[in-house]
């Protein structure tokens, strides 16, 4: 790996991070947190919670970054990780509370799977295994790529995805059967 | 069926597993399956961290600059928290130790002004009951008061494997800052070791050279004090910094400063 690499680069900041180094953090931050807001707002769909969720995420980044060492992951694939725990602890604490934040919630996600126009991907920072789920994902229908990003992203089910979107239940299926038949083909080439 | 003779569906399975949409019954069997064979496991945690950079694909947007004021208050307050419990744990480790100075323990030092108060009051209420020379206790009081130390600052700086290595408290009635090695640590004989402020914004400032005693006394006023977040000790040419350069050498020691006062 080359010495410049954003994955070098975020290491050295979280094993700085690990030793309570605040200037590590505020470097962490100003490189990521446009990246983790973003998919803080994707997750939770609404802009003053994912700064809720942001906030407690990094907070999480500097109480655990000794612990991102033993998984072996990328390490923004580790902090987008923590983004996404946040945002559903987030949300199950708020939905157990307001019943009807979950309308909220399902109007912004059928508008954005109703609407033509393909949620943008981004890679910056990505991981070499996030740039191939790229590529792959780049090949399925919007749609199907949108319900399988948010069965991920939100943690749902056929049934609360069909809910939400507002779809038959058998579409939802076969949409994520499907979709994922096709990850499984494009990725095994980058395995 | 055997599903372990079918690698397709074993991929499919541990697929929807990462996903999250293999529920109920499917996704305990799935689970013990991937518990008893290390390549269905591997399947699996293949398929998270596959699905992991999903979240890494999203868009960015740009959150408000108070999130950062946020994470840092909250840091702040949980890096005083620790330091708070470590002035405690060196305190009192202090006090337990054979023969340490009775200077060795924050707990003590407090015990000994409230003691050194009420002495005083004591001998006020003595003195109206004998001879009610009022003025003369007063005055009196007044000295024994402002004698006794007012501790409302400390910090415990540390080195980078933050085994505790300086008590610093500061008392801004009398101008004191008192610094006690927690470790044996020494600079070397052609070195000093110097003691700065380190301010929100701004600058480092100097707070005094240290000398070689085990309890160091320095004298400072409450404003370079007041509202400093940190204290840091560097290691400098013998006698100290040029003056109005800030720290040439590197910074050894390092601690937030507390307030003690509610």
């Amino acid at each position: 790996m080359k010495p410049e690499s954003p994955d070098t680069q975020l290491i050295a900041l979280l094993d700085r991070v690990a030793l309570a180094d605040e200037s590590a953090l505020r470097e962490l931050y100003d490189l990521t947190s446009s990246k983790l807001y973003g998919v803080a707002v994707r997750v939770v769909s609404n802009r003053e919670w994912a700064e809720d969720v942001l906030q407690e995420a990094f907070l999480n980044i500097w109480r655990i970054a000794a612990d991102y060492k033993a998984t072996l992951s990328p390490p923004m694939a580790w902090m987008v990780l923590v983004v996404r725990s946040r945002g559903l602890d987030f949300l199950r604490r708020r939905t157990s509370g307001r019943a009807d934040s979950m309308q909220e919630l399902d109007d912004v996600i059928s508008d954005t799977v109703a609407g033509d126009s393909p949620n943008p991907m981004d890679t910056t920072l990505a991981s070499q295994q996030a740039l191939a789920l790229h590529d792959c994902l780049a090949q399925l229908e919007h749609k199907q790529r949108e319900v399988v990003s948010l069965a991920y992203l939100r943690d749902l089910s056929h049934g609360e995805l069909a809910e939400q979107l507002k779809l038959p239940l058998g579409t939802v299926k076969t949409w994520i059967r499907r979709g994922l038949e096709q990850l499984r083909g494009c990725m095994a080439r980058f395995a | 069926m055997n599903i372990l003779n079918n690698p397709s569906l074993v991929e499919q399975l541990a697929a929807s597993y990462a996903l999250g949409t293999l529920r109920g019954g499917a996704r305990r069997r799935f689970e013990a399956l991937a518990r008893d064979n290390a390549g269905v496991r591997a399947a699996a945690l293949i398929w998270q961290s596959r699905l992991g950079s999903v979240a890494e694909l999203q868009a960015q947007a740009a959150p408000s600059p108070a999130v950062w004021t946020r994470i840092q208050n909250l840091v702040n307050a949980e890096k005083q928290a620790t330091a708070m419990r470590a002035a405690r744990a060196a305190a009192e480790a202090g006090a337990a130790r054979a023969g340490g100075g009775w200077w060795s323990s924050l707990g003590l030092w407090r015990g000994a002004s409230l003691a050194g108060v009420a002495a005083a009051v004591l001998a006020v209420v003595t003195g109206l009951n004998t001879n009610g020379q009022l003025s003369g206790q007063v005055q009196a009081l007044t000295v024994k008061l402002s004698a006794a130390p007012d501790i409302q600052y400390v910090a415990v700086l540390n080195d980078d494997k933050s085994a505790a290595s300086m008590l610093v408290t500061f008392d801004p009635k009398n101008k004191r800052l008192l610094l006690k090695r927690v470790g044996g640590f020494q600079a070397q004989p052609d070195k000093s070791l110097q003691l700065w402020a380190l301010p929100a914004a701004g600058a480092p400032k100097s707070l005094g050279v240290l000398g070689r005693d085990p309890v160091i006394r320095l004298t400072a006023a409450g404003s370079d004090v007041r509202e400093v977040p940190a204290l840091a000790i560097s290691l400098e040419p013998l006698g100290g910094a040029p003056a109005g350069s800030g720290p040439t050498g590197p910074v050894l020691l390092k601690g937030s400063l507390i307030e003690t006062t509610q």
